[in-house]
């Protein structure tokens, strides 16, 4: 008796395509009717591709996909990749309680920058307050994404190897290796240890940046809500987790900054539209006094000469002017 | 770490080097009602470029301080040096029979 459960696997099935079979259909026919060659010699002689033996969307990992780590690392990849800003600080010992009520600030306070801008523009675009969230991370698998990140160009080395099944996923054996040279330091590598938590930006925006910094580091630059204006701020349990929570940098478009760096990029204002603002500013300044400049000389002249045409006009009729305004006047 | 006895923590450390991974640690040795229960936690951060060595001040309950220099030490020398005071006053409070 034959086995009831089709012997070839459904991935199998799927690959082999039914033009195949019509080939040797034909062929065979072909073989029994006449004596034609048995392949056309235009047609190049190739092997079959060979079986994929993954789905188009998963392709395979260097290590175990589906283990919870494995997983955290894509993800802080994608979090490296997709925010430009993001704020790094250290967590001591704080409760579940603590933490809930920092977040509740944190989020109340950017909606209300949400709010401002709305007011201001009701068609306001990059309204990020439930895109910033702090996130407590594991604290070694961060610092290996973010080898991931910094190290591994997924086009390095794809020309020479086109026949070759090459990944450019994060995950890939290749982007393993890229990471764990050990030469290869980052600046940011001192600060990845103990226990960290991060805040995310998807934009570098000072506007909001200036809120969180306000809200979880407050410093005369960034003052606290007063007790009056936000009297949940200064809950005993909001503040006893704050005084747990330690700001210690940022990595800026790729670039680390330290508290006093942090604090003055959340102090830039305007955002980068502010800076480009100032910097046409300052160019436009530096134009028009050069052009100034330029024209002075030539402009001088011109007065200088119409000043002397003028003068030698007024000795030339001079009298007779001098009579019509004399008549003018009377 | 023993923390009971500590009246006071001043930790002061550049985030940037490698050397104060101690001092970031000592930190996170503190449980988290001690400034409930009146424990003075100060830590202070140097800029990046600082040379500074970090730095660890405690005091503890029967007013002796201890300064420790953190920059060589590794976390549990530190809480070894904490925790020998510590210790003598733990056993202090339980001959007087509290």
């Amino acid at each position: 008796m034959p086995p009831r459960i089709p012997v070839q696997p459904r991935a199998l099935r799927i690959l082999k395509t039914p033009s195949h079979y019509q080939s040797y259909a034909s062929l065979t026919a072909a073989t029994s009717t006449a004596t034609t060659p048995a392949f056309p010699p235009s047609q190049p002689i190739r092997s079959a591709p060979p079986i994929r033996r993954y789905p188009p969307t998963q392709p395979p990992s260097h290590k175990p996909p589906e283990v919870r780590k494995s997983q955290l690392h894509r993800q802080y990849q994608s979090l490296l990749k997709s925010s430009p800003l993001i704020l790094l600080f250290q967590h001591n010992n704080i409760k579940a309680v603590e933490w809930m009520g920092i977040r509740r600030e944190l989020v109340s306070a950017l909606r209300k920058v949400d709010a401002e801008k709305l007011k201001i523009d009701p068609n306001a675009k990059g309204l990020f307050a439930e895109d910033i969230r702090l996130q407590i991370i594991q604290t070694g698998i961060f610092a290996s994404a973010m080898r991931v990140v910094e190290f591994f160009d997924p086009r390095e080395g794809l020309g020479n190897r086109i026949e070759e099944e090459v990944f450019t996923h994060g995950l890939s054996r290749r982007a393993h290796e890229a990471a764990s040279n050990r030469k290869a330091k980052m600046e940011l590598d001192p600060l990845l240890s103990g226990p960290l938590a991060v805040i995310a930006f998807p934009t570098v925006s000072p506007q909001y940046l200036k809120t969180v910094l306000s809200i979880l580091s407050p410093s005369p630059a960034f003052p606290a809500p007063r007790r009056k204006a936000n009297p949940d701020y200064h809950d005993p349990l909001v503040q006893a987790g704050l005084q747990k929570l330690l700001l210690l940098g940022a990595r800026v478009d790729g670039k680390v900054f330290d508290l006093e760096g942090t604090r003055w990029v959340g102090g830039i204002d305007g955002g980068i539209d502010g800076l480009r603002a100032q910097l046409v500013h300052t160019l436009e300044g530096a134009g028009a006094s050069l052009a100034n400049a330029l024209e002075s000389a030539s402009k001088s002249l011109y007065f200088t000469l119409e000043g002397r045409r003028l003068d030698m006009e007024e000795k030339e009729k001079g009298p007779e002017t001098a009579a019509a305004t004399e008549e003018k006047t009377e | 770490m023993i923390t009971r006895f500590l009246t006071e923590v001043r930790v002061k450390f550049n985030p940037f080097s490698p050397r104060s991974k101690s001092a970031r640690l000592v930190l996170t040795l503190i449980p988290s009602n001690a400034r409930a229960d009146g424990m003075m936690v100060e830590s202070k951060m140097l800029p990046r470029d600082s040379k500074e060595p970090a730095s660890l001040g405690v005091k503890f309950k029967d007013g002796k301080e201890m300064k420790l220099d953190l920059d060589k030490m590794r976390i549990t020398e530190v809480v070894e040096e904490v925790d020998r005071h510590s210790r003598l006053l733990a056993r202090q409070e339980e001959l007087a029979g509290n």
